[in-house]
């Protein structure tokens, strides 16, 4: 129940360059050379062939993503794949390849998450053959240019000076929760990097990792739609006129599991606190009790829906906020999204609570409602994994998803991602689309609650806080009292008593577990011990 | 990892096409909408556009209520169509869960509030049809809710609006709009003033009367679209909204003086922004026929848009400009159309206002290039063919046109005007709409000490 508050919101117009359309991912840089062959086409091909759809999608993977990032260069992955989207080729300058764009209303994009770097673009199929001819350019002949780099740089880091850390806090959580869990890690650097790291990219910089990365065994060419006869083996043709490399296998990343409860708390001037909790997992798609934990994150914090049980406990019945959410895998960005992203596969994924805003009712209650609705959220958490699911809450999460799971597929675009996805964790069959719904049926009660066992926890966890007065509310959590909230209107016995249990929940924290850090000291540089990547060389 | 998307850009996306009215449809030859549709029309008012879309076993749902947060014409109640919108969900004596119905059939359902309309959708799986109805007819006329649960969900709303506090697009437009009217209720963002948003605990009552005069039959109407038989959703459509009682009681808006003077305001962001200079100026009505109207939109497009020559000056070549955005899109009302600009250099400020004067005064003394309108034409074209994959996308597609005419059929006169547009129109709607007494100017710098 979004309110676009813009004055014209459907002039979706100009989407000028950097137009944020968000979409982060990972690969694994698995075994990138590893010849397979996906639905019928060539090898080092993903097909997805729709005959009847007028339109034509492309997916080209580019086995690196930020694990890939030098050491004191974090941010480069994205900014190659950002000059590559916005920049001008050999044959065309970045004008004329907008001006060329233009008739067609089409594009293309480059996103970067952990472990992978994926170029999307779509065509109606009148538009096919000069469509393709642009997209192409822009990935295999970039001119490299100056003046380019200087303009896309420039919007990174304007993104990241005055937007990262200033305009959306409940993103920057998330963000941080990452930053946490992931330290010492590939995974631990936001894939735009930071303030000064970015600052210190040059143009050589980038047309290195071009060189080093952007190599033919290190690309999976992706098409799906209505695409004409031999075309894929064409782009596959193309894409093969690149040199051959060798590229670094990155580590899968080794998470920190904290010992007890580990918070941060940024200090921002603020009249509401977002909150991200969680810990890392082993789980990840295609594990044997995936649809297991599926099931179970569904009923207990399904993305931006209503049939959250943590939203039903904090928003529906409390009103405290705008929404509250698990996930068992990345899902960055979701404020502007109710689809889980695609082309975001990891090695590793967090178990993570998002609370959104929790905003102060009275001048001085914010501290209370906060950690009042983090308890609530703890103790959603202990009771899930202590008691498990019900029959009834089991049944109910399995025919949600059984019906809210068909949404995921809906464009070839979305389909051909998840073609890749499923490549990158080695699914495969039919896909996991495909798969859910059989996975679902499958399931037992008791496997479910096993999985809970198995992959939940509640004592060891990292937990982030961005508010004002950081130390009033570092005392307050220290302190262990209860925080009590009071309503607008009148509320059930039954649920006030239940608050009294909230309010007085226990969050075990001892003076040494919290870290209080002002909103210019995060993401502005690496932390001062830089990251020491093992990595192995393989052909 | 953000996404770095390269062009595309498309005018009007909300712009849709339509048929001719009457039964099946029939696509015309030479029309934009490419799908067949029926209209069903109830004696009461309501009317529905049945339109098959080939999207196997799923189906969009959508409820175009006629009503934003142009329609608060009262003192202190900003934002209320936008918080009535989250009542919606609150359930009926029939129906008192909303969420548990829904989340049973794994539809994905949401709502949103602009300024001149709220719409309520939900996308699902086809053999749930008539459930939805079922549903979706009971709450548009049976909505129950107490106070207690009113009270609850503005807290809600609270937690919405501080999510979005400090976003400087919103603080940005807050300033513009106080600052470019003085009567009409454009003059409110959707979200709603602060002190109204926390005073809306308090509105029980009026909401109650908020319900009564705007969700009424011919305030509304539904668009089907998807994998679903017509026939069978007529009946339906007969079944569950026929009983529903007309009384829509139109709003006393009123209308906005004619702006006499150039207006120049310069604002302190209290959080991180490079200067923004927003140029806005009053701008006529959405029309699907007046060519004035449409060209003003083909306007932003040619003269600030990614692809004129201003962009490649400022923003790709000099560089002067971090990003140049020009939002022509016309509302139901007289509204504002505006070119911002998030400028590098504080200094440059003047120089950059003056690049925007020399280019609305080339535009309004020369003739825009022949190839360039017809490309623009094209991009308008394609940028309505590429949005409708699904049948949520295609209903969505209709939205602007059903919003501002009530009927979905100004499609096609609609994208008729556009074709029609010659050079001459273009500098005619320059002569007419960037008029030095219609301009508002708001320069955002950001205040001392910027998050501090």
């Amino acid at each position: 129940m979004n309110a676009p508050t813009s004055i014209r919101p459907q002039a979706r117009a100009f989407i000028t360059s950097l137009a944020l359309i968000g979409a982060a991912w990972v690969g694994a840089i698995t075994t990138a050379c590893a010849p397979f062959e996906t639905g019928g086409g060539p090898e080092g091909t993903i097909t997805l062939p729709e005959p009847e759809s007028p339109y034509i999608a492309f997916n080209i993977w580019v086995k690196a993503g930020s694990q890939n990032d030098p050491a004191g260069k974090e941010g480069l992955a994205a900014l190659t794949a950002s000059l590559l989207s916005a920049g001008s080729t050999i044959a065309d300058s970045y004008q004329a390849i907008l001006e060329k764009l233009y008739p067609m209303a089409a594009g293309y994009g480059g996103s970067v998450d952990k472990e992978m770097t994926v170029f999307r673009g779509r065509v109606h199929e009148d538009n096919l053959e000069d469509y393709y001819t642009l997209f192409k350019n822009s990935l295999l002949q970039p001119a490299f240019n100056e003046e380019d780099f200087a303009r896309v740089k420039s919007q990174t880091l304007n993104y990241l000076e005055r937007g990262r850390r200033y305009n959306r806090d409940e993103e920057l959580s998330k963000e941080l929760l990452f930053w946490m869990a992931y330290e010492g890690t590939p995974y631990e650097h936001p894939e735009e990097g930071y303030v000064e790291t970015v600052e210190s990219i040059t143009l050589d910089d980038v047309r290195a990792f071009y060189d080093q990365h952007y190599v033919r065994n290190s690309i999976v060419v992706g098409v799906g739609g209505g695409y004409p006869d031999a075309f894929v083996e064409r782009v596959r043709a193309d894409f093969d006129l690149l040199p051959e490399g060798s590229v670094a296998t990155v580590n899968a990343p080794e998470p920190m599991i904290p010992e007890g409860v580990k918070v941060l708390i940024v200090e921002k001037d603020t009249k509401s606190t977002p909150i991200s909790f969680g810990f890392p997992t082993t789980l990840t798609r295609g594990d044997d009790d995936f649809f297991a934990m599926v099931t179970a994150n569904s009923w207990f914090g399904e993305h931006r829906n209503s049939f959250s049980h943590l939203y039903q406990v904090i928003r529906d019945e409390r009103g405290m906020n705008y929404g509250d959410y698990s996930y068992i895998e990345a899902f960055p960005r979701g404020y502007r999204t109710q689809q889980p992203p695609v082309n975001v596969p990891r090695r590793s994924h967090l178990f993570e609570v998002w609370i959104r805003p929790i905003s102060l009712t009275e001048p001085d209650n914010l501290h209370e409602r906060s950690l009042f609705a983090t308890r609530a959220a703890m103790r959603e958490l202990e009771h899930l994994v202590e008691t498990g699911m019900t029959e009834e809450t089991f049944e109910s999460s399995r025919k949600f998803l059984h019906n809210y799971t068909q949404k995921y597929g809906t464009t070839v675009s979305r389909r051909l991602s998840y073609k890749v996805d499923d490549e990158f964790y080695g699914i495969g069959g039919e896909g996991f689309l495909a798969s859910i719904r059989p996975g679902l049926a499958d399931l037992s009660l008791e496997e479910v609650n096993e999985a809970i066992r198995t992959h939940l926890q509640t004592t060891d966890m990292w937990v982030v806080f961005i508010t004002a007065d950081a130390a009033g509310m570092k005392e307050l959590l220290l302190s262990g009292e209860p925080t009590p909230i009071t309503y607008a209107g009148d509320k059930p016995d039954e649920l006030l008593a239940e608050d009294a249990e909230i309010a007085a929940f226990p969050i075990p924290v001892d003076e040494d577990d919290i870290t209080i850090l002002g909103i210019e000291e995060v993401f502005q540089s690496p932390r001062a011990t830089p990251t020491e990547v093992a990595t192995d060389e393989q052909e | 990892m953000r996404w770095l998307f390269v062009a595309a850009a498309t005018l009007l996306a909300g712009v849709t096409p339509s048929l001719a009215p009457g039964s099946l449809a029939a696509q015309e030859d030479d029309g934009i909408f490419p799908f067949d549709y029926e209209l069903v029309e109830l004696d009461n008012g309501f009317r529905a556009y049945l339109i098959p879309v080939n999207e196997p076993g799923r189906l969009a749902y959508v409820s175009m209520v006629r009503t934003g947060s142009r329609d608060e014409v009262e003192e202190g109640k900003s934002g209320f169509a936008h918080f009535f919108e989250h009542m919606m969900f609150r359930g009926t004596e029939k129906y008192p869960y909303y969420d548990g119905i829904t989340s049973e059939m794994g539809v994905d359902r949401n709502a949103f509030t602009s300024n001149d309309r709220t719409v309520y959708y939900l996308v699902g799986n086809s053999e749930y049809l008539e459930q939805i109805m079922d549903l979706e007819s009971d709450r548009f006329q049976n909505l129950a809710y107490d106070e207690p649960g009113f009270r609850t969900e503005a807290g809600a709303v609270l937690g919405e609006y501080s999510q979005g506090a400090l976003s400087s697009g919103r603080w940005l437009n807050e300033k513009t709009r106080e600052t470019a009217f003085d009567r009409h209720t454009y003059r409110h963002t959707t979200i709603g003033f602060e002190a109204d948003v926390r005073a809306m605990p308090e509105g029980y009552e009026y909401s109650k009367s908020f319900y009564a005069r705007f969700y009424r039959p011919e305030n509304v109407i539904l668009v089907i679209a998807g994998d679903f038989d017509v026939d069978w959703a007529k009946e339906l459509l007969g079944q569950y909204y026929g009983g529903w009682e007309p009384g829509y009681v139109p709003p006393d808006i009123e209308p906005e003086p004619e702006q006499t003077g150039a207006r120049e305001r310069t604002v302190y962001y209290p959080g991180r922004t490079l200067p923004i200079v927003n140029v806005n100026y009053k701008s006529p009505a959405w029309s699907a026929t007046d060519k004035m109207a449409v060209a003003t939109e083909v306007l932003g497009q040619v003269a600030f848009g990614s692809n004129s020559d201003l962009y490649r000056k400022l923003v790709i070549e000099e560089q002067r400009l971090q990003s140049l955005n020009a939002d022509f899109g016309l509302q139901r009302d007289p509204s504002l159309v505006d070119i911002s600009m998030m400028v590098k250099d504080a200094a440059d400020i003047e120089p950059i206002k003056a690049e925007i004067q020399a280019t609305i005064e080339r535009f309004q003394t020369e003739l825009v290039d022949d190839k360039r309108l017809e490309d623009t034409k094209s991009n308008l074209k394609y940028g309505y063919l590429m949005g409708l994959e699904t049948g949520q996308q295609v209903a969505f597609s209709l939205m602007t046109t059903i919003i501002n005419t009530g009927t979905l059929e100004a499609i096609e006169d609609y994208y008729a005007t556009l074709a029609s547009l010659t050079p001459e129109d273009i500098r005619g709607a320059a002569r007419a709409v960037l008029k030095e007494s219609a301009r508002t100017t708001i320069t955002m710098l950001q205040a001392e000490g910027g998050a501090e």
